[in-house]
């Protein structure tokens, strides 16, 4: 037998597929009585959903362009990764990295991703690299800012335990600080995928021959908003999923910071 | 030094220790000339009414805390900073959350280097002795206060200290889980006997644990009196005996806390 499901659960599932259809429903009757032809009915987009994940746009099927988009994500958030939680961890440790790294870093953090695409553009051109490097802007900060939080207040008691326990410095810190920073660096994880995710779109948006951010611009190129319209679904989708996934990781690694769930 | 620090018998020794804290007016005076000895496989329970600085000894004892004035030897040796020769139990019990009780207990002996076939067999053995078998693949958030405890007690333990410091262990604990504690603490110690500092305001603890009670005053801290307890054990808190130093201790408690921190 499957799990059985708690009803409370069951209940705020029949709620969500209600207030999702009732939108649905509402945006259909809007059709029908304004008898509009500028803007596509849920039914021609849901329809248009379906097509383009076998149908191609461009060179690829939505899936494809979807899997573009994913791979300039991975790349940048991978590289934002290891650079911010190094940073930020050894910031938050070590009193002469962070005086070295801390002004600059706080000088640069203000400034947002968007700005820096056409510097990005010029400098490295219109290809892959630059948007790489934009997802990577968009990332590192809250790697490094959320690494530094959980490093700078590692529990000054657990530090003093484990010296107690005869551990020398560098033990310290990578059996100590570290470990204690992970669920901070999680949530940094968490944020960093999302402000990844949105800043791809952007540099998509401005100059690309594939992925979803093209898509929509295609689509608004040939005033199809049905595209469009479908385009961010999947965008939304994908978002929906990536956030999950991390949601699992967390549930999966961090038991020991989760009780009962 | 008006009194040997070498004894025979003696583990620890303290000599004239003061300590203050610098305000901003003037400095706050918390330990006025405290001089003692520590015997070797005694369990001795400092004893005071609370805020009166015990914890503040106890670090001193464990080299987290330096003293202002005065001197700390440890089998000869001066203590200036936190050594693996000497354990503390805390009263926030400062468990790693992120490592098991197994990875909690093996802890010092790993960071020490300590072999791997040792260090598995101490690590099974003292978690056996605090009773926590069947737990070793648990992290601290999933067990009660009074396991979280025996956890802090096996950490002190398996990583083999010559003196084991305990910073009122059983502060947090509600009291029946209290009691459940010191009749186990007691058990345990006299399974692996080991010199025991104990912090404590709670007079039936003290008694019941204690070989000798060192009484401090209200702060600043001076020693008022000390007591031999030489009741056999295990202890009952009911036997007359039990009874009579408890309220002769309790009174000289009242009459400390009355002469020093009464209010006019």
């Amino acid at each position: 037998m499957k799990k059985r499901i708690d009803p409370k659960r069951m209940e705020s599932i029949v709620l969500g597929i209600i207030s999702f259809l009732s939108l649905l429903i509402l945006w259909q009757t809007a059709i029908w009585i304004t008898g509009t032809t500028r803007f596509p009915s849920p039914t021609t987009v849901i329809v248009r959903f379906f097509r383009a994940l076998v149908e191609p746009i461009g060179p690829y099927t939505v899936i494809g362009h979807v899997a573009w988009s994913f791979s300039r994500v991975f790349v940048g958030y991978s590289l934002a990764a290891l650079l911010g939680i190094t940073l930020g961890l050894t910031m938050g440790w070590f009193p002469y990295v962070r005086a070295a790294f801390k002004p600059l870093f706080d000088l640069l953090r203000p400034i947002a991703p968007l700005a820096w695409i056409p510097l990005a553009i010029l400098w490295m051109g219109i290809e892959e690299k630059s948007k790489y490097f934009l997802i990577f802007v968009a990332s590192f900060v809250p790697f490094t800012l959320n690494a530094y939080a959980g490093s700078i207040k590692a529990d000054r008691q657990l530090i003093g335990a484990a010296k107690m326990l005869g551990a020398k410095n560098n033990q310290l810190f990578f059996k100590i600080v570290v470990p204690s920073s992970v669920p901070q660096i999680f949530s940094g994880a968490q944020v960093a995928l999302s402000n990844a995710w949105m800043t791809m779109l952007a540099a998509e948006m401005i100059r690309s021959s594939y992925g979803i951010g093209w898509v929509i611009i295609a689509g608004q190129q040939v005033n199809d908003m049905a595209q469009m319209i479908a385009s961010m679904i999947a965008i939304g989708i994908v978002g929906f999923l990536l956030a999950t996934g991390m949601r699992l990781l967390e549930r999966r690694f961090l038991v020991w910071n989760n009780q009962g769930i | 030094m008006e009194q040997s620090g070498n004894l025979d018998n003696s583990k620890m020794s303290c000599r004239n220790l003061t300590k203050s804290f610098p305000s901003k007016k003037q400095n706050f005076l918390i330990l006025d000339g405290i001089s003692f000895d520590v015997r070797e496989n005694e369990f001795l329970v400092l004893f005071g009414p609370g805020q009166c600085g015990k914890t503040t000894l106890l670090y001193m004892l464990a080299g987290i805390e330096p003293p202002t004035s005065g001197e700390i030897r440890h089998g000869g040796k001066q203590v200036l900073e936190p050594d693996s020769s000497r354990a503390v139990v805390y009263q926030t019990m400062a468990l790693f959350s992120w490592l098991t009780v197994k990875g909690n207990v093996e802890f010092g002996p790993k960071a020490r280097g300590v072999s791997k076939e040792r260090r598995e067999r101490d690590t099974q053995h003292f978690i056996d002795l605090v009773g926590l078998t069947g737990f070793e693949n648990s992290y601290p958030i999933q067990l009660s206060g009074g396991m979280k405890q025996r956890v802090g007690i096996a950490r002190a333990y398996c990583n083999n200290p010559d003196v084991l410091l305990m910073d009122e262990p059983f502060g947090h604990l509600d009291a029946q889980t209290r009691y459940m504690m010191q009749e186990s603490l007691e058990k345990i110690w006299q399974n692996e006997k080991r010199t025991v500092v104990f912090v404590t305001n709670n007079i039936e603890e003290a008694i019941f644990l204690a070989d000798r009670i060192i009484l401090l005053s209200n702060c600043p801290s001076r020693i008022c009196a000390e007591y031999d307890i030489a009741l056999p054990r295990p202890r009952s808190v009911m036997d007359p005996e039990f009874l009579r130093l408890r309220k002769e201790i309790t009174a000289a408690m009242d009459r400390v806390v009355d002469k020093e921190g009464g209010q006019p």
